[in-house]
């Protein structure tokens, strides 16, 4: 299996504040892996540096063998949270947007995942309530045919029946060779999802362990198993 | 379908496919769904579900035929034998924790036929 992405000697900081410190991490392609640490462990500091947002001072990024900013773009799909379009702007409008900045973005698959969950074309962003919004991102997302696509926390705030409707909508458009890094604050929403877990403390990476042997070796599941890691039950 | 969190996942999927199949809910010799299909009914990655797959295939329970996909092996001998595997495990920890009770196999025997009796009763 190829390696979908490498991160090698990752420093960050914020200032003078350490944010990420000696990040190492190899993921091979297929997989979907959980990316779960604190509030503000630095979780989407990493998605962004990953996706190619926010610069690397120290280290090197390859994404499917590129290391060059514009292309680890091109390679990367990156939940956007809409943060940037007006209340007034009509899904339509967003959508055509993505069509035109990104070559990657099928409208066919759009909207066939739109469909699936419902979504109305005509409303505007204003309009959506948290769930339906959460929807528009993950259609958005997963329209893009990318080796990776990074999901930060597409579940925060949404109703239990949207929140399904995502998952089996992440199930279903999901190709066999590409791979997922989601993150979420609830792990027992996705954890059925993962084939892997990736746990960030004290602005550190810990190993990425297949959810396997957490449940083989350490009889846990994601959750328990997260939560004895931080509170250094476990090493 | 709801997951204990503590077990692999695609060890209770092998379960809960192997349960269909002695059930005939897929029946001998039938295709099972793809494994996008089962992986969307049981809401886990597709990998969770292939490596089910896998173990079931490796167990002569399904075969793939190369570019149709899965199915349920023809063999009923293997299904029945599958069958008789779960029923012994099912079996295994009552028949160890009577028998810590010192309850010899007579006692054993007899008590299983007074439960099934009560059971009975409880359903008419």
């Amino acid at each position: 299996m190829s390696n979908v992405l490498k991160i090698e000697e990752l420093n960050y900081k914020k200032g003078s504040k350490i944010i990420l410190e000696d990040v190492n991490l190899k993921l091979d392609s297929g997989k979907i892996i959980g990316l779960l640490g604190e509030n503000s462990a630095g979780k989407t500091t990493l998605m962004r540096i990953i996706a190619g947002v926010n610069s690397v001072p120290e280290g090197v990024i390859t994404v499917n063998g590129n290391t060059k900013k514009v292309l680890i773009k091109e390679n990367v799909s990156l939940n956007d949270h809409l943060d940037g379009f007006k209340a007034t702007n009509k899904i339509s409008e967003i959508v055509h947007f993505y069509d035109a900045v990104y070559q990657d973005f099928s409208i066919t698959k759009y909207e066939d995942i739109a469909n699936f969950l419902g979504l109305d074309m005509t409303k505007k962003l204003a309009a959506l309530s948290t769930g339906t919004r959460g929807k528009l991102v993950i259609a958005l997302t997963l329209a893009r045919s990318t080796k990776l696509y990074l999901l930060d926390e597409p579940l925060s705030g949404i109703d239990s029946i949207s929140r399904k409707k995502i998952i089996s909508s992440i199930i279903r458009w999901k190709d066999d060779d590409s791979t997922i890094i989601i993150s979420d604050h609830y792990v027992t929403a996705i954890a059925s999802l993962l084939d892997e877990v990736v746990i960030i403390k004290n602005q550190k990476i810990r190993d990425l362990i297949p959810v396997e042997q957490i449940q083989s070796d350490y009889h846990l599941g994601i959750e328990a198993y997260y939560e004895k890691v931080y509170l250094g039950e476990i090493q | 379908m709801e997951y204990i969190e503590n077990i692999p996942i695609y060890l209770q999927i092998k379960d809960y496919l192997e349960e269909k199949i002695i059930t005939e809910s897929y029946s001998l010799g039938e295709q099972m769904p793809s494994v996008r299909q089962l992986a969307l009914e049981l809401a886990v990655n597709s990998n969770t579900v292939q490596k089910a797959l896998k173990v079931m295939i490796e167990e002569g329970v399904i075969i793939t035929l190369r570019g149709k996909g899965n199915f349920v092996t023809e063999n009923a001998a293997i299904v029945e034998e599958l069958k008789n595997q779960i029923v012994n495990e099912t079996f295994d920890s009552a028949y160890d924790k009577l028998h810590l009770l010192k309850m010899d196999n007579q006692e054993i025997t007899n008590s299983f036929s007074n439960y099934v009796k009560q059971k009975e009763k409880k359903l008419e």
